[in-house]
C-alpha cells in the first residue's frame, strides 16, 4: 500500500505541476532510514496555487534528496496553469545545528488564458542557510527561476488584435525572477509543518511581478 | 549504462531544441505586438511636440473638429472607430493614439507628465485646424474622458463642447472610488490566475516596450471576465497597449495625486456625460458626482451596454452624441 501511495504521489507530482522552491525540509529531523518524503502545500506563488511533492532520500554521506513536485493555479479551469519540477537538493555543509543547502530543478510549466497558451522549460536554483533542531527549524532562502525557452500559441482573439503575431518557440530567455525570504517549521513524529514567505523581484532588481510576494504553507510526511 | 543514458538525454534534448521552428526573440520588433509608427512608415502618423503619433482623420477638414480621446492610459483608438460615422454627418473626425499609446512612438517611463499630454493635444488641434473660427469638440472615453476634462480644466476657452463617456475619476479620490468598485478580485478565481500567473513566464525590464506591451495585452481578458462589474461582454479590438505610459501615469497618480476639477467652474458650455446601463461600477450616482463639477451638464444613460459602449452599442451612443454636437454646431 505504501509503495502505491509513494508511486501515485511521485507520478502525480512529476506529470501534473510545484511551487517556486524545493520541498521544505527539516534536515535535523530527517533520519537515515526515512527514504520517502511526501508533501502537500498551498499558498501564493504568482497566483494562489496548490502543490504536491515527492522526495527520495538517497543513502549518501552528504544528505541528498531527489524530488519532483507539481502545483496548479486556483481557478475554474484547473490544468491550464501549472508547474512541474524535477531535481534535487543537497545538504552541502553542516556546522553544529547550522545547515547550508543547495537545490537545483528543471521546470516545465504551462499558462493559458483566452488569448494565448504558453509552455515553458526553465530552471531554478536556490540556497538555504538555517538553524535546525529536531523539533523546529528556521532558515533564510534565496533563489533564481529562469524561463529559458517558451512556446507561444495564440488564440483567434489575439490574432484579431495582431494577425501577424508569431507562434512557436521563443528564445533565449523570456524572463527570470529572484526570490528571497525565510522558511521555518515544526516537526513531530514523522511529520513537518512548514511555512515559507518572501519577496519576488524580476532579474533587473528594479521591477517586480504584480504581486511581488510568495507564501507557502506545507505539510510533509516521511516514510521508511 | 549511465553514460549511454546521459548521451541519449543529450541527443534527445539537442534534437528537441534544434528542431524548434520559428525561433524568435521575445523583444524582437513585430514578433508579438504590431510595430509602432516609428518602426513602420506605412502607418498614418503626424509629428508633433517632439513625438510621432499614430493618427487618422475622416471627413471634410473644414467642418467642426471632433477629436476622439481613447481610454487607458496606454490603450488606442481602435475600439472607438465607430465614431468615424460622424464624419458623414458634418464633422471632421480626428483619431490619434496618445503619446506612448497604441501605435504611437514609445518613450521612456520618466518622460511622461500630464502637462505633456495636454501639450500634445494642443499641438494635435493646431496641426489639423484649418481656420481660427473652426469649432473644436472633444469626445473622451474612460481615461480619454479624464484627459478631456483635464484639458478644459486647464484651457476652458479652447474647447467648444465636451462629451465624457464614463471618465474613471476626475480626481484621485474619484479614481480610487471607481477602482474599488470595478476591480474587486477573488484570489482563487481563474481571472486572477490569468492575470498574475504569467509573471513567471515573461518578465520585462523598464522600457522594454515590446515585452511589456505584449504582456499587458494578453492580460486584457481580465477586463471582460465573466460577471465583471463594468458590464463588458467580451473582447473589444485594440492594436497595442502602451504599458510604460500606463505605469508612468499610475505612478504619478499614486505619488503626486491629481485633480482635474479645480477650474471646471470656468467652463460654461454644456457637457454631455454618458454612462452605460450595465456598468455596475459607474451608474447615475457616479455620473452625478462627476457632473457636479461642471456648471452646465447633461447626463444620459446608454441602454444595453457597459463601459465599452462605443464599441458594443454605438447605435445607442450615436444619437445622443449627434444631438449634442448639432446643438453646439
Amino acid at each position: 500500500m505504501k509503495a502505491i501511495v509513494v508511486l501515485i504521489t511521485f507520478l502525480f507530482s512529476l506529470f501534473a505541476s510545484n511551487i517556486l522552491q524545493a520541498q521544505t525540509i527539516n534536515w535535523e529531523n530527517l533520519k537515515t532510514e526515512e527514504k520517502h518524503i511526501l508533501s502537500v502545500n498551498a499558498g501564493w506563488d504568482y497566483s494562489f496555487v496548490y502543490g504536491f511533492g515527492y522526495g527520495y532520500h538517497l543513502k549518501t554521506e552528504m544528505p541528498i534528496i531527489l524530488e519532483s513536485s507539481f502545483s496548479f493555479a486556483s481557478g475554474e479551469v484547473i490544468f491550464d496553469d501549472f508547474k512541474t519540477k524535477i531535481g534535487g537538493q543537497i545538504n552541502v555543509y553542516q556546522f553544529n545545528n547550522f545547515h547550508f543547502n543547495a537545490a537545483i530543478h528543471a521546470i516545465y510549466r504551462r499558462y493559458g488564458n483566452p488569448l494565448v497558451t504558453l509552455q515553458n522549460f526553465g530552471a531554478a536554483a536556490s540556497t538555504t542557510i538555517g538553524y535546525y533542531k529536531p523539533k523546529w527549524f528556521v532558515a533564510g532562502e534565496f533563489g533564481f527561476d529562469q524561463a529559458i525557452v517558451t512556446h507561444f500559441q495564440h488564440s483567434e482573439i489575439y490574432k484579431e488584435v495582431y494577425p501577424d503575431v508569431k507562434n512557436g518557440w521563443f528564445e533565449p530567455t523570456t524572463g527570470g525572477n529572484f526570490n528571497f525570504g525565510i522558511q521555518g517549521g515544526y516537526s513531530f513524529a514523522k511529520s513537518d509543518l512548514t511555512l515559507r514567505a518572501g519577496k519576488v523581484m524580476t532579474e533587473d532588481f528594479e521591477t517586480t511581478p504584480l504581486i511581488p510576494f510568495y507564501l507557502q504553507i506545507g505539510y510533509s510526511y516521511k516514510l521508511d | 549504462m549511465k553514460n549511454k543514458m546521459l548521451y541519449s538525454a543529450v541527443v534527445v534534448l539537442s534534437i528537441f531544441f534544434l528542431s524548434c521552428e520559428n525561433d524568435n526573440e521575445i523583444d524582437g520588433v513585430g514578433k508579438l505586438v504590431p510595430k509602432t509608427v516609428d518602426q513602420d512608415a506605412s502607418l498614418p502618423s503626424i509629428f508633433v511636440n517632439g513625438t510621432q503619433l499614430h493618427a487618422q482623420t475622416f471627413g471634410n477638414p473644414n467642418n467642426p473638429m471632433l477629436i476622439f480621446l481613447h481610454g487607458g492610459p496606454g490603450s488606442d483608438y481602435r475600439n472607438g472607430l465607430n465614431v468615424q460615422q460622424l464624419a458623414n454627418e458634418g464633422y471632421y473626425v480626428i483619431f490619434y493614439d496618445q503619446r506612448g499609446s497604441g501605435l504611437s512612438k514609445r518613450h521612456d517611463k520618466n518622460t511622461y507628465s500630464i502637462q505633456l499630454v495636454l501639450d500634445d493635444l494642443t499641438e494635435v488641434i493646431k496641426y489639423y485646424r484649418t481656420s481660427a473660427d473652426q469649432k473644436v469638440f472633444l469626445f473622451g472615453h474612460s481615461w480619454g474622458a479624464m484627459l478631456g476634462t483635464a484639458y478644459v480644466n486647464k484651457y476652458p476657452d479652447k474647447i467648444n463642447g465636451l462629451i465624457l463617456a464614463e471618465p474613471g475619476g476626475l480626481n484621485k479620490k474619484l479614481l480610487d472610488d471607481y477602482g474599488e468598485m470595478s476591480r474587486k478580485i477573488n484570489i482563487f478565481s481563474e481571472v486572477t490566475s490569468n492575470l498574475l500567473y504569467v509573471d513567471q513566464f515573461i518578465t520585462g525590464k523598464e522600457n522594454q516596450h515590446e515585452i511589456l506591451d505584449y504582456k499587458y495585452g494578453i492580460s486584457s481578458s481580465f477586463s471582460y471576465a465573466k460577471n465583471n462589474k463594468e458590464g463588458i461582454p467580451g473582447p473589444s479590438p485594440f492594436w497595442r497597449i502602451g504599458t510604460t505610459v500606463l505605469e508612468s501615469f499610475t505612478d504619478i497618480a499614486e505619488n503626486d495625486g491629481f485633480d482635474f476639477t479645480t477650474n471646471l467652474n470656468q467652463y460654461q458650455t454644456k457637457v454631455l456625460f454618458l454612462y452605460g446601463e450595465l456598468n455596475q461600477s459607474y451608474g447615475l450616482s457616479f455620473a452625478q458626482k462627476e457632473a457636479a463639477y461642471f456648471p452646465n451638464s447633461e447626463i444620459s444613460e446608454v441602454k444595453g451596454t457597459g463601459h465599452e459602449m462605443i464599441y458594443f452599442k454605438w447605435e445607442n451612443v450615436h444619437p445622443l452624441v449627434l444631438n449634442y454636437l448639432n446643438n453646439l454646431k
